[in-house]
């Protein structure tokens, strides 16, 4: 008999994650990424070994228990691990940088302007002493430069390709020292590895150095191109003054006038070449109608105990969107909320990514929320990825025991079947498990699911799953019923199955 | 004057043994008053399951206080097996207040007759009868004294009932830790120690050890991960069929009570909007607040969440009551919505017509 879900072959799991399909566009990547905290009882292992992408435009949402990785992993992206972390291994590339290694003191570039987060409890990242006008202003006054706005737009696309392919020059380099480390590689394969190498060092070396050039180039052309607009701002400020001055001359009322007028047209002259206060007050208003907050004029006044918890998160989202990022990165954003609220949360941030065209990372212990939010889907157990594929591929084939396992235990307000809970908790990570993480919870772990980490295997071109049950050699496993019964009940209300 | 605590042993015959009535929980006063609970009345059966549903801060918590008397009820009576356990007096002080402005002696004299009554009935509580009902709370970190170990926290309702005994205690406390499924050694470690679903365990062993009838569920799973939701509501319908209990079981979310309750009354802002059994309120949601909670939850089902419509509440669109005032109204047998005379009429009529659609599709 054929396996129902037999896979299409391995991927070298946790190095790579699979090509990218067609028309995807990837704007964050993480590779093998490795975790670990250094405390009184020894190291935990938070994150072991975790890859994946951020497609444009789409939501990606990660989902495990709590203690699986997740925030860790999303703190990671963000730059801001607690000070016991230790990056073992990995990467997460975005515009051509590995956000692992860059400085402090240049992550403020990223951090909180193109790549913005949410967290679960918007307590913690309002300061409850400062009224929520000031602190959503404060963001973008702090990054109101707008001369610099220009320059760094200018530049950008020759920094981010120079970046690059300066970037896949080491991948394919620490790929290289990847093999030639890993104790079972054979000969042949580091030989092979080496060549690689090689081969992209011959081919990028000249491209590296071609894009320096250009953006050599580049930055005297922007200098230029800045000066001339600023140029054109002074003169413009000095031909209104100047003509202010003459008016004044003549017309006694425009005299009268003369102290109004110059001070707002200076205060023009200011807002042409940064922010100012009125600016982002004008703006703040106007986000804050756009995430859904009433009368904004009030609000912007008042502290954050005043608002509901739902009416928070809305400031938190405020505040993340007045930087106009790339990404946004919601750690479980609505699980201290009413269903009611997280649904207008929701709702909010899908509405947001559309027209903000955003990418959004989703971390989430929720599968209802999932199947809202997800294009995409990351399952994570135990600091790795156990699972992952799209909407459609996790939740109408799931394929990991443990997929299965967080399936069955949410409630159904179509059926009345009792709950099957996942028994047991989470490991600890001090000393994460052998073999499958999951096995020791699992009613369908085999004796190697104790001994031996499964490989990523490929099920279709957009779903992975790492599990034994994969393997050619295992025996037939299905999932459980509750699991299968709904859906096929699932897919027969939306005519995608008719009675076979 | 009869000097006996008010019973009632008509609640008893037909099988309540809860009877909330009227219950009013009012915090503050004058123009600063918030009415938490405004004049909700139910009845549980014994051994019944009863949700109650709906958004923070809508009372749900202030109401399962309210019964295990935690606060002097502002108005209404609570029967517990037949014994008014609580009665509000401040109502009656009001109402006297009025009376007297308007001079009807008469009245004046009922109600402080009903308020001598009322104030008896408070100061003669049984105690036995009120432990009866223990209250397990959302929150399992906040409920717990970091300072205290598992078993002087599952103890201390024993030391409060004046039951010293430390051998027999302790015997309580290991049977109790196995019973909700941790092992009796935990007994001498620390809260911090456990994991969320964890100390939801100890919080549920506390309240058992008290041997309750009635158990007070206030969103105990809320604060939880979905998988651990499940071992949770596992083990509380265990211990209910095995000790027999009756239930009452806060949630924000239906989908929980759906699994769990035999009846489920929507509440929003202090009061009920709709009331039923839960097969009942599912088939025929007709409150628009209860339809706007269901069509909140999102399934684990991506086809079905893309098309899903949301339904927002909002009452002042919802329902015009400047000539017909609302009141609580059985709409069908058990099923009680708020409502005024033409939205009665319109449910009905819509009941029937969801019945009538349903019975075509399964012909
Ligand atoms: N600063 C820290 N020190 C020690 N352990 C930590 C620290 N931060 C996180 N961890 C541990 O890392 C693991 C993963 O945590 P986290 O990513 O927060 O999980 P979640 O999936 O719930 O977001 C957990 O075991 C957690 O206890
Ligand atoms: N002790 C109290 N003092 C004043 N107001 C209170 C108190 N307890 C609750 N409230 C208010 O009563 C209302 C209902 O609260 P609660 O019963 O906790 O709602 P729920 O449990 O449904 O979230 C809320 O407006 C809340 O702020
Ligand atoms: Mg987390
Ligand atoms: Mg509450």
């Amino acid at each position: 008999m054929e396996k129902k879900n037999a896979a299409m072959g391995t991927i070298d799991y946790p190095h790579t994650v699979g090509p990218v399909p067609e028309g995807k566009e990837v704007v964050l990547s993480v590779r093998n990424l490795a975790i670990s905290f250094a405390t009184d009882d020894g190291f935990v292992k938070a994150v072991r070994g975790v890859a994946f992408d951020l497609y444009k435009g789409e939501t990606l949402c990660i989902v495990g228990e709590s203690g699986s990785g997740k925030s860790v992993t999303s703190k990671t992206i963000m730059g801001i691990l607690a000070g016991n972390a230790h990056i073992d291994s990995g990467s997460v590339t975005y515009e051509g940088e590995d956000l692992t290694k860059i400085a402090e003191d240049e992550f403020h570039r990223i951090r909180g302007t193109k790549i913005g987060m949410i967290f679960q409890d918007p307590l913690s990242s309002l300061n409850p002493i400062a009224k929520i006008g000031k602190q959503i202003t404060e963001v973008m006054i702090t990054n109101g430069n707008k001369v610099k706005k220009v320059y760094d737009n200018l530049i950008n696309a020759e920094l981010i390709k120079y970046k690059n392919d300066l970037r896949l020059l080491q991948i394919a380099k620490e790929e290289y020292k990847f093999i030639k480390k890993n104790k079972s590689s054979t000969p042949e394969q580091i030989a092979e590895a080496e060549a690689h190498y090689e081969a992209e060092k011959a081919r990028l070396t000249p491209l590296i150095a071609e894009d320096k050039a250009a953006l050599a180039a580049k930055k005297v052309e922007a200098k230029a191109k800045v000066k001339e607009f600023v140029g054109e701002i002074k003169a413009r400020h000095k031909a209104k003054l100047n003509d202010l001055f003459a008016k004044a001359k003549e017309d006694p009322e425009a005299k009268k006038n003369l102290l109004a007028n110059y001070i707002s047209e200076r205060r023009r002259y200011v807002s042409e070449l940064k922010v100012t206060h009125k600016e982002a007050k004008r703006r703040a208003l106007k986000i804050m109608a756009e995430v859904g907050i009433p009368h904004p004029e009030q609000r912007f006044n008042q502290y954050p105990f005043e608002f509901s918890g739902g009416m928070r998160q809305r400031i938190v989202i405020a505040i993340a969107l007045t930087a106009d990022p790339d990404i946004l990165i919601c750690d479980e954003p609505t699980t201290a909320l009413d269903v009611t609220i997280q649904a207008q949360i929701l709702e909010l941030i899908n509405r947001l990514k559309v027209a903000r065209n955003m990418s959004v990372m989703f971390i989430t212990h929720d599968l209802g929320v999932v199947a809202n939010m997800a294009d995409r889907v990351v399952v994570m157990y135990a600091g790795k990825i156990v699972e992952y594929g799209t909407a459609m591929d996790v939740f109408y084939t799931p394929a990991h025991p443990y997929t299965w396992a967080l399936l069955s235990s949410i409630p159904d307000v179509d059926s009345k079947e009792k709950l099957e809970a996942i028994p047991g908790t989470p490991p600890n990570m001090l000393f994460p498990p052998e073999g499958d993480a999951f096995a020791l919870r699992s009613k369908y772990a085999m004796g190697i699911d104790f001994k031996e980490e499964p490989k990523m295997y490929q099920i279709s071109d957009t779903h992975y799953a790492s599990t034994w049950l994969l393997d050619e050699r295992a025996p037939e496993a299905t999932m459980p019923k509750i699991v299968s019964t709904r859906i096929e009940n699932s897919l027969r209300k939306a005519g995608m199955k008719d009675g076979e | 004057m009869a000097n006996n605590v008010t019973y009632r042993p008509e609640l008893v015959e037909e099988g309540t043994i809860l009877s909330v009535e009227n219950l009013k929980q009012y915090f503050g006063s004058g123009s600063f008053v918030t009415k938490a609970v405004d004049n909700v009345s139910f009845k549980i059966k014994e051994g019944e399951c009863f949700g109650i549903v709906g958004e923070s801060g809508c009372g749900k918590t202030t109401t399962g206080r309210s019964i295990i008397n935690l606060y002097q009820i502002t108005g209404g009576s609570i029967f517990y097996k037949g014994t008014r356990v609580s009665a509000g007096t401040r109502e009656i002080e009001e109402e006297i207040k009025a009376a007297k402005k308007a001079k009807d002696t008469e009245k004046v004299a009922q109600l402080r007759e009903e308020l001598r009554a009322r104030k008896y009935d408070n100061a003669h509580k049984d105690q036995d009868l009120t432990t009866e009902i223990q209250m397990i709370f959302q929150d399992p970190v906040d409920s717990l004294d970091p300072r205290m170990t598992v078993a002087d926290i599952i103890q201390e309702g024993l030391h409060i009932q004046g039951m010293y005994d430390k051998a027999s205690n302790s015997a309580k406390v290991a049977d109790i830790l196995e019973k909700v499924g941790l092992i009796p050694e935990y007994a001498s470690r620390y809260p911090h120690e456990f994991s969320g679903g964890q100390r939801q365990r100890i919080g549920i062993a506390r309240a058992l050890i008290m041997n309750p009838k009635l158990l007070i569920c206030d969103e105990p799973i809320s604060a939880l991960d979905v998988s651990i939701r499940a071992q949770v509501l596992n083990l509380l319908n265990e211990v209910k069929e095995e000790m027999g209990l009756t239930m009452i079981f806060i949630a924000h979310d239906l989908s929980v009570v759906k699994y769990f309750c035999d009846r489920i009354a929507v509440m929003y802002f202090g009061r009920l909007v709709e009331l039923a059994s839960s097969d009942e309120l599912f088939a025929h949601p007709m409150h628009p607040y209860t339809r706007a909670l269901l069509s909140a939850i999102p399934k684990p089902d991506p086809i079905s969440e893309k098309n899903r419509v949301r339904k927002v509440y909002n009452p002042s669109s919802a329902h015009d009551y400047s000539e017909s005032k609302p009141s609580f109204r059985e709409i069908a047998p058990g099923h009680f919505v708020l409502c005024n005379d033409p939205e009665e009429e319109a449910y009905k009529k819509e009941m029937a017509e969801i019945d009538a659609k349903r019975g075509e599709a399964n012909e």
